[in-house]
């Protein structure tokens, strides 16, 4: 699903910052993987430039059998709205829109139909319990709400991947619980899901678990997230 | 593309910053409003000075009579040149002369039931009311028959018409008899009036007149000319009537007067430069204002856009093509320009209809003592509206653009982390 080769990254601000110094890595299909690291490891850099949401200096990326390279916005659009769902810590939800018109914008992009996009936004919504709150704003949400609706944003043009960063973090222990639960079950419906998270407790819950540092991948642990008693506080 | 949602997407972002929106719609609306009160001022301006011409035939000349600056042929400088029969019939036999009109001029005293008036008579030929403009309130004015028959007629100004109906009780002047030097004269029209102060103004045929007081020689000939167009054309034919005026009447052909020729087509052409050259500064003056109200959205909307950076990487990360960004913006702008911009333009176009009504019902603008229009309907034509939409759109377009292709350049990741 992700294959990368010797990826590069670096910020050419007032001190030019190398953040990737060589990332390679390989992601199944159906995988759950997350990535940890300590701030300024690079984990986020990395996700984005899984997301398509950055570009990279140097090595190749394949994004399902594609080579992601100095793609045009008009493609990497289309990558981002047909292959990837985005899940962040900030929940990124359009603030003047309803919890409905949130989750049915990445469907408006695809050029889906008023009232296609708005069932098929329920439907989702419904699947994460949030059918009472379709009509609310999300400063009406609380958090894990919040969290829930991008998800089902996330979900809603069924993306082979899912990407999170830190999906948990902004959330109490409770609420991060039941996220990482409905993570979990949808990576369980076959779809490849990466988090990128700080806590040891939200990365036991994954399948693979990818260290890095200063921006090397410092090694990948396996892990039997099915040992963790996730009903519990995992902070 | 721009279906309901499209549209949705965009009244929705106006909405939410209500005043800001029309804070900036404003300095739009105030541009066109006065880009449109300029234009109509201009173009009242300019009906008002061309009415006073617009009723007269443009191709025709006077010539009046002068006295002479230099010596020639034995003559002494300062001969007075007198135009007389010879005249018409040198003017008649120039293909370019369709009809010569002398004119006879008589001051005198008008008297009717006992009530004078101080009058001022002009023997013309029937041709002479469309050659000056002159307007008929009311019966009518010298037609061929009076001319052939000598008949005594009188057309009589409007003030003089009121005057003695105010102090006759009488309700109409036409077909009564009144005296003008002592001779009796039929009332047959009554025109606007024409004349300057307190004296009236009269019309007879320039045959009666002629007959009466053995009129040979003129001060003045009025005549229309055919085929002459351009300015070009004018100013050589009325070199060659000067001179052969000049050969006829043994003056010098360097003279400079002797003889005045006025052609109508080149006084009315200069004036029509004039005012296309008003023209030209005020739409200067009304672009530069509109300008200022493009300059005022196109920051309003870099603001904007400055402060949707979020929500615009969130949209590139859920899949928005550039396009589609940058198409929003720009509708944004156009629509905020279009919606104002319009607001102005109904407003200005409805402020000049106003005063046009007002003008009209007042007579303001139209100085009747003197028979002068300085201001007259003074509104736009449609073809200015459809110029200023023209203006507004493309404004509005290049007001969005820079903004938007800004939004559209920034990479999504920093976009959403824009604080």
């Amino acid at each position: 699903m992700i294959k990368l080769e010797n990826i590069n990254k670096t910020y050419f601000g007032a001190q030019p910052l190398h953040v990737l110094k060589g990332i390679n890595l390989n992601v199944e299909e159906g995988e759950l993987v997350s990535i940890m690291g300590a701030s300024g490891s690079g984990k986020s850099t990395l996700l984005n430039i899984i997301g398509i949401l950055d570009n990279y200096d140097e090595g190749d990326y394949y994004l399902a059998g594609k080579l992601v390279k100095n793609l045009s916005e008009n493609q990497a659009a289309e990558f981002r709205n047909k292959l990837i769902g985005f899940i962040f810590q900030s929940f990124n939800l359009i603030p003047f829109k309803t919890a409905l018109e949130n989750v049915a914008l990445p469907l408006f992009y695809q050029g889906v139909g008023r009232k296609k996009r708005n069932a098929m936004a329920m439907e989702y919504l419904e699947r994460f319990g949030l059918k009472g709150w379709a009509e609310h704003y999300p400063n009406e949400l609380s958090g894990g709400q919040k969290q829930r609706v991008s998800i089902a944003r996330a979900l809603v043009t069924s993306p082979k991947l899912i990407l999170a960063d830190e999906p948990t973090g902004a959330l109490d222990s409770k609420t991060s619980a039941e996220v990482m639960q409905i993570l979990r079950e949808v990576n369980a419906t076959g779809i490849t899901m990466v988090i990128v998270t700080h806590e040891r407790g939200i990365a036991n819950l994954t399948r693979k678990i990818v260290h890095l540092k200063d921006g090397l991948i410092e090694s990948i642990e396996e892990n039997d997230p099915d040992k963790m008693d996730f009903t519990k506080e995992i902070k | 593309m721009f279906n309901r949602d499209f549209w949705s997407e965009i009244f929705m972002a106006l909405r939410r910053n209500k005043l800001r929106t029309i804070l900036t719609g404003f300095a739009i609306s105030w541009g066109i409003f006065m880009l449109i009160i300029l234009l109509s001022a201009g173009n009242g301006l300019k009906n008002g000075v061309t009415s006073n011409f617009a009723d007269r035939i443009k191709n025709t000349y006077t010539i009046w009579s002068s006295s002479t600056e230099l010596p020639y042929k034995g003559h002494k400088a300062g001969r007075f040149i007198m135009l007389s029969n010879k005249d018409i019939q040198l003017l008649e036999s120039l293909y370019q002369v369709d009809e010569v009109s002398p004119v006879v001029s008589k001051g005198g005293t008008l008297i009717f039931s006992e009530k004078s008036r101080s009058i001022y008579i002009e023997g013309v030929k029937p041709i002479y009311k469309n050659i000056e403009g002159i307007k008929i309130l009311e019966g009518r004015f010298i037609n061929e028959r009076d001319m052939k028959t000598k008949s005594k007629v009188v057309i009589i100004d409007e003030n003089t018409n009121k005057e003695f109906l105010r102090t006759t009780g009488e309700t109409s002047m036409i077909g009564k008899t009144v005296y003008i030097n002592g001779l009796s004269f039929t009332v047959v029209g009554v025109c606007k009036a024409n004349a300057w102060g307190e004296r009236g103004m009269g019309y007879a045929p320039y045959s009666t007149l002629q007959a009466i007081y053995n009129v040979n020689e003129y001060y003045q000939l009025i005549f229309t000319t055919k085929g002459l167009d351009t300015k070009e054309e004018n100013e050589a034919f009325a070199k060659e009537v000067r001179k052969k005026l000049a050969a006829l009447h043994e003056f010098s052909p360097d003279e400079q007067r002797g003889v005045w020729i006025e052609s109508q087509m080149v006084n009315s052409l200069e004036t029509m430069r004039i005012f296309n050259t008003i023209s030209i500064f005020i739409w200067v003056i009304g672009i530069a204002m509109l300008i200022s109200g493009v300059v005022g959205v196109s920051n309003i909307m870099r603001i904007t856009v400055k402060e949707r950076t979020n929500e615009i990487g969130i949209r590139k990360a859920l899949g928005a093509k550039p396009r589609s960004i940058l198409l929003s913006i720009v509708m944004e702008s156009l629509v905020i320009t279009t919606i104002f911009g319009y607001i102005g333009m109904i407003c200005g176009v409805g402020v000049m209809e106003i005063v046009n009504m007002v003008m009209e019902a007042s007579g303001a603008g139209t100085n009747s003592e003197m028979g002068m229009s300085v201001f007259v309907n003074p509104t736009v034509d449609i073809q200015i509206v459809v110029m200023a939409t023209v203006v507004l759109i493309v404004s509005g377009v290049a007001a969005g653009f820079a903004p938007a292709w800004k939004s559209v350049k920034v990479k999504p990741i920093e976009a959403m982390n824009y604080r």
